[in-house]
Parts: C-alpha cells; sequence; structure tokens
C-alpha cells in the first residue's frame, strides 16, 4: 500500500472531524477559521504528501519531514498561548462576575429587609 | 484636611473565621460605632456569614471563594460603588488592633499619603525575612512589611485597586503594592502591633508548596513589572 493512501486517509479523517465540528457548533465560530485552516493544510498535505518536499528548499531545510515537524510545533505552540491569554481574560471575566454577584446579593437582601420593615 | 468618619468604611475577607469573625467586628464597633463593617464572605462553608450578619456588619456573599485579594477587591468594589472616600482593610483572624485604625488614617488626613500599611515587621521567621528582603530588591518597594493585611486605601487607590487590571491578583501583597507605585501612589508604614492569630494561619504560609509556589509566582511578577522605579517615597516614620 502507498504511504500516499496512509496520509491522504489521515487527511481527510482530520478534515472530516473538525468540518464535522465546527457545523455541529460545538467550535465557537471565533475558533472555527483557524480549525478550518488546520482541516485545509491536513487534506492538501494529505493528499499531496510531496508539498513538503517542494516546501523545504525555500526553507533551506535539508530533511523535509523536519519542516514539518517544526511547522507544526510552532502552530500547537501558538494556539496553547492563544488559549491561555483567552483564559486569563475569561478569569477576570469570572472573578468580577462573581464580586458583582456578592454586590447584587447585598443590595437586594438590604431592599427586602426594607420592604419587611417599612 | 480631615478624614469625616462618615465616608469610611472598614472592610474584612473572611473564610471560615466563624470563631474569630464575632469578636472582630464587636471591636471595631465599640471604638467606631459609626462606621460600616464590611465582611466579605470568601465562600464560608460555617456560620462566618451569619455571625457576621448578627454582629452587625454589612455582608457581601461570594458565590464561590476568590481568595483573598478577591474578597478585598469585592469589598474595594462595594467601597467605589457606595461612595467611601477611605477604606481600611483587616484581617478577620483577630491579629489587627481595632486601636490602631487611627494611626493608619493620619497620613490620609494629612494628605500625605495615598496608602498606609500598619506594618509589623518583626514577624516571621529568618527564612520568610531573607525571602522579602529578596522581593524588595526585585520589586523596588522601599517597604517592610510586604504582606500585612491591615492597611488603610484612600479614594485614588481605591479606584485604581477596584479595577479591571488589578483583578487578577491573588494576595493583597506585592503585586497590589507595585500596582500601586506604579501609577505615582504615594505608600506609606506606620508601626503597629499584631497579635497572634486567634485561630488559623497564614494563608501564603500554610504547606511548602504553597509556599514555594507563592515564592515562584511573586518572583516572576516582580521581574515582569520591572520598569522605571519613582523614587522612594516611603519612608518609615
Amino acid at each position: 500500500m502507498s504511504y500516499q493512501i496512509t496520509s491522504a486517509s489521515l487527511g481527510l479523517l482530520i478534515a472530516g472531524v473538525i468540518l464535522w465540528l465546527i457545523r455541529r457548533d460545538h467550535l465557537h465560530s471565533r475558533h472555527a477559521l483557524w480549525w478550518l485552516s488546520v482541516a485545509i493544510s491536513a487534506l492538501v498535505l494529505g493528499i499531496f504528501p510531496t508539498t513538503i518536499d517542494q516546501l523545504a528548499p525555500w526553507f533551506g531545510v535539508s530533511y523535509p519531514p523536519t519542516l514539518l515537524m517544526i511547522l507544526g510545533m510552532a502552530m500547537i505552540l501558538i494556539k496553547v498561548l492563544l488559549i491561555d491569554i483567552h483564559q486569563s481574560a475569561l478569569e477576570r471575566k469570572t472573578r468580577r462576575l462573581a464580586q458583582k454577584i456578592a454586590l447584587l446579593e447585598e443590595a437586594q437582601s438590604h431592599q427586602v429587609h426594607k420592604e419587611e420593615n417599612p | 484636611m480631615t478624614i469625616e468618619i462618615h465616608s469610611l468604611v472598614i472592610l474584612i475577607p473572611a473564610k471560615n473565621e466563624e470563631q474569630t469573625i464575632e469578636r472582630v467586628i464587636m471591636e471595631i464597633r465599640q471604638l467606631f460605632t459609626p462606621v460600616p463593617v464590611v465582611v466579605i464572605d470568601d465562600a464560608s462553608t460555617d456560620r462566618t456569614a451569619e455571625l457576621a450578619k448578627m454582629a452587625g456588619a454589612v455582608v457581601l456573599p461570594l458565590p464561590f471563594s476568590l481568595g483573598a485579594w478577591g474578597a478585598i477587591q469585592t469589598g474595594l468594589r462595594y467601597a467605589l460603588q457606595q461612595g467611601f472616600h477611605t477604606a481600611i482593610t483587616m484581617d478577620a483572624d483577630g491579629q489587627h488592633e481595632a486601636d490602631s485604625i487611627p494611626d493608619l488614617l493620619y497620613p490620609i488626613a494629612i494628605g500625605q499619603a495615598d496608602v498606609v500599611i500598619g506594618a509589623y515587621p518583626q514577624r516571621g521567621s529568618l527564612l520568610r525575612k531573607i525571602a522579602w528582603s529578596v522581593f524588595r530588591q526585585l520589586s523596588g518597594l522601599a517597604l517592610e512589611d510586604l504582606t500585612s493585611g491591615l492597611r488603610a486605601y484612600h479614594r485614588p487607590a481605591i479606584e485604581l485597586l477596584a479595577s479591571h487590571q488589578a483583578t487578577l491578583l491573588d494576595y493583597q501583597d506585592l503585586g497590589v503594592l507595585i500596582l500601586l507605585q506604579k501609577h505615582g501612589l504615594r505608600i506609606e508604614e506606620v508601626p503597629t502591633l499584631m497579635y497572634p492569630r486567634r485561630n488559623g494561619h497564614s494563608r501564603i504560609f500554610s504547606s511548602w508548596r504553597i509556599v514555594s509556589y507563592y515564592m515562584i509566582q511573586t518572583g516572576i511578577f516582580c521581574l515582569a513589572h520591572h520598569g522605571p522605579r519613582n523614587p522612594p517615597s516611603c519612608p518609615i516614620k
């Protein structure tokens, strides 16, 4: 069996899962663009694995698979960093929300107390 | 300039402090009857909130625990919302004496400081002292007591500390002080007496794992915020 069949089926599988997740609304639309490009890259590189051999000399990489590894890891690193940035923003919002709830709850109990003892 | 008593609020963050909270509130109310005492209940699982309310405090109940600083910031947001001009923060474990409040207010009243720290630098082990001197070097803060929970904040400091940019801090310590210093607010220390904790323990110094984590986190924070320093403006009186 040619290695091209293996890589093509892997590419199709990855792209298929991502597209299915986007269609099923499991990925927020702002993440969809990123994942759509991942799906397309997986498809292209899977069906035409020689693309990477053609790209490697441009970057002065003599052993093409290394380029694939490095690009892949760079993408993962960027994505993980973005996740942590987003996570910090969410943490900030969650904390402020909890504080707001405490303030509102106090104001409300004050209101109830006033209504009970006018 | 004087501080009007009705523009003053006392903030006490509390998490599972049912043994001490009542006494702490009573002591304050005996000395400063008209001053509102606000207890920020950091999702206690005991009767802290109930006892605080019975003792006459306003209780701000957090839906889940935000940690020491998250609770204090809730109080500062309350102070801002209600239009208070000066906020005092105290620990709920009975470490701080209500008597020292006037000492804290004096530098603010005479317009000399925006933040006053009730300092008790004698406390702590040798290891702790070494750690603090390292952090002093890293942060460029000319203060003795970097972690004291007994502090007075004037309006400009309350506004800054209630804002979004102070929300991701975890303790009322270096992070807060560095932020204040960066914004050119004047920090002053006054010496105070502190009791050993009547109950409980330091939230920071509770286990080696937490201490190490805290030290690393604080060290990184100091380095990250290492920038042009304001001339030292906080001599100890």
